[in-house]
């Protein structure tokens, strides 16, 4: 559900967080700054980076599906070609620098624009299903480019670079994974600023404005097709600036980059967080950064968890991991999310239970059929050790998942009382 | 002579073999108020349609204040100052109503594709649009999402849109479909009050609305226009009376 604001100077774009105070912004600025105090970590870094370039790059692709309505499934091709085009700047650059690598991102963004404005020329004349399956074509014909111009794609094995060949930045030369996350950090800041702010404008707007109705819009003097044509060229700048910090963090750029799985993962970190909040795809792509790095370290069917997850999501909250946060935002205006907290920690039990036997359930058979011969012993959650051959396991599995799943079915009505009476504006039991 | 605000010169519009509209002629001179009526499937929408630059003559020409526009894009046309509003309730449901209508006033402010200055700082834009959400009497509404206004509401937030750029030809396209009586009422003072010295090119079904309304009405039936007078002279031709096959406008007025 979404939350139109009150307040007539933030409304339009509904959010949960008004975005136009400064304060989020220094929030966000001193949280990023002291993250890597806390976590610091290589590994933590690493996905701290990973996580701050994939952010850019949803936010960049929620300015197409949120804010144009345009579903675009090869959006990784801008990044992809931001990344490239910025490792061959740093390469060209590596014996006679004359640039710090700080201004490497500028280049990202202008060639992520160019070839938006390139294909956006014809993939923007019209909107909907025309767009999504040109966008379609347009990412696999840069992939498969990607491997037959060897010569600026590298191929198969990718280009790389060094990312220390270039001018120091106040004694800074980026050999330390710190010094980077820095960069990539101040670079998150400035662009979600930036894209933010853009929404704010007139051409912000008018996006708006031509996903809800393109043909209105036709007549009040807005041509659809430029409107989508410029919002196109924004976020492929956007996505040309994420890539080129992918080129930073990783140095190294591949045909991964540009590829349909890469779009197609975009879309799904977008949709997760949440298409219709500005903050939705930031949330998106923590948790599914979170997601593809941490749950990867310690299960091999990781994806299938995010499939589950990103498939109940659209089932079940359509506006994102955001939509149901903003669902509480009304009982929290009422005074009343008290209510909630009893239904919510009698659901926690079930609801847990059955998570962790249902991924028992999958990891069990996951097992049994993958281990090595002679291999079945496993164990889960760091201390149940058992034999992945034999039924026991599995049938207690099967049964708390059940049982736990029948409790939910029975507190189920509960909450949805509980919902009701915290979302009604008058006296509580009227 | 100043030119005529629109002008068609033998229209003609065909899709495949169906003539929808045959060899039609027409001037409304500036600040009229004219009304285009005629039996269902007469090819009034699609008149409309023509004018406004959603479909492209298939002969003849559109001329608005003497420049002809045949062929030319709904944007461009509407550039030229000519605004119009839809059948079917066209507005931009996720937005708020004080958007939808600042929309409409974004060109003609000469913000055209503007991407650096902060919409919501422009005193000047939003004092204008507060001032037509006053006229459309949606003040109240102003922070609502379009798409949750009451029918009639959406009828008039779609007229304040329509007029919000200033334009000084306003094509309406049955403003009151679906309306109650007292609804009725006041969209069509609502029409009077904001179209005042503008042209207006009305189709409308609601007899009372446009005797009440119209300078001139034009009979369209099957893409002929086969009478273009005063509202009595109208209302006593045979050949309309006879197009509306025995019913007779008086009938359709009550």
């Amino acid at each position: 559900m979404s939350t139109p604001s009150t307040n007539p100077l933030t409304a339009g774009t509904s959010r949960l967080v008004p975005l136009n105070h400064a304060l989020p912004w220094i929030i966000a600025a001193v949280a990023l700054f002291l993250l890597p105090v806390i976590f610091d970590s290589r590994a933590a870094l690493t996905i701290m980076n990973q996580m701050a370039i994939t952010i850019v790059f949803a936010l960049a692709y929620n300015m197409l599906l949120g804010q144009g309505g345009m579903l675009s499934f090869g959006h990784a091709v801008y990044m992809g070609l931001g990344g490239f085009f910025s490792m061959h700047v740093l390469n060209w650059m590596s014996d006679d620098p004359w640039l710090p690598l700080p201004v490497l991102p500028i280049f990202g963004g202008f060639f992520g624009l160019l070839f938006a404005f390139l294909i956006g020329w014809f993939s923007t004349r019209r909107a909907g299903t025309t767009f999504a399956m040109i966008s379609l074509g347009v990412g696999q014909l840069v992939a498969s480019l990607s491997i037959i111009i060897v010569i600026f794609f590298g191929g198969e094995e990718g280009i790389s670079g060094n990312r220390t060949d270039m001018l120091p930045f106040f004694g800074w030369d980026f050999g330390q994974q710190q010094e980077v996350y820095y960069l990539t950090a101040v670079w998150l800041l400035i662009a979600a600023l930036g894209m933010y702010l853009y929404s704010r404008t007139p051409m912000g707007r008018l996006a708006n404005a031509v996903r809800d109705n393109e043909e209105r819009a036709e007549f009040l003097g807005y041509s659809q097709r430029n409107v989508r044509w410029i919002s196109f060229c924004a976020s492929g700048f956007f996505a040309g600036i994420a890539g080129a910090l992918f080129a930073i963090n990783f140095e190294i750029l591949t045909e991964e980059n540009l590829n349909l799985a890469t779009s197609g993962s975009i879309l799904l970190v977008t949709f997760l967080g949440g298409v219709g909040f500005f903050i939705g795809p930031i949330i998106g792509a923590i948790v599914f950064t979170l997601l593809q790095t941490v749950l990867s370290l310690h299960t091999e069917i990781w994806a299938l968890y995010v499939g589950i997850l990103f498939v109940a999501t659209v089932m079940f909250f359509p506006f994102g991991l955001t939509g149901l946060l903003a669902l509480h935002v009304m009982p929290w205006k009422l005074g009343k999310i008290g209510y909630l907290v009893k239904p919510y920690a009698k659901m926690a039990v079930p609801t847990l239970a059955f998570i962790l036997s249902t991924a028992a359930v999958l990891e069990i058979l996951f097992h049994a059929r993958h281990a090595g011969r002679g291999d079945n012993e496993m164990t889960i959650y760091w201390w149940l050790t058992f034999d992945s051959h034999s039924p026991l396991p599995m049938i207690i599995g099967l049964v708390i998942a059940g049982v736990s799943a029948y409790a939910l079915v029975k507190l189920a009505p509960g909450l949805k009382a509980a919902w009701d009476e915290a979302t009604h504006m008058g006296e509580a039991g009227k | 002579m100043t030119a005529a605000a629109i002008e068609l010169r033998n229209l003609n519009k065909s899709f495949g073999l169906a003539k929808i509209i045959q060899d039609v002629n027409l001037e409304i001179t500036k600040g009229e108020r004219h009304a285009i009526i005629g039996p269902n499937g007469a090819g009034k929408s699609t008149l409309f349609n023509l004018i406004t630059g959603k479909y492209a003559p298939t002969t003849g020409q559109v001329l608005l204040h003497g420049q002809d526009v045949s062929g030319k894009k709904p944007f461009e046309i509407n550039r030229m100052g000519l605004s119009r509003s839809f059948q079917i309730t066209n507005i931009f449901h996720r937005m708020t109503v004080f958007e939808n209508v600042r929309c409409g006033l974004l060109w003609s402010m000469g913000y055209k594709y503007n991407f650096w200055t902060m919409v919501n700082g422009q005193r000047e834009l939003t004092r204008r649009t507060d001032e037509i959400l006053e006229q459309i009497n949606l003040t109240k509404r102003r922070d609502m999402l379009a798409g949750a206004l009451a029918y009639a509401e959406q009828r008039a937030l779609e007229i304040g849109i329509t007029i919000a750029g200033g334009a000084d030809i306003i094509m309406l396209d049955e403003p009151c479909a679906g309306m109650s009586h007292s609804e009725t009422d006041l969209i069509v003072d609502l029409i009077r009050k904001v179209t005042e010295e503008k042209t207006l090119v009305v189709v409308e079904h609601d007899m009372g609305v446009i005797f009440d309304l119209a300078d001139r009405i034009s009979v369209l039936v099957y893409g002929e226009i086969i009478e273009t007078d005063t509202p009595e002279r109208v209302r006593a031709s045979k050949a309309v009376q006879e197009a509306y096959l025995g019913t007779t406008l008086e009938e359709e007025a009550s």
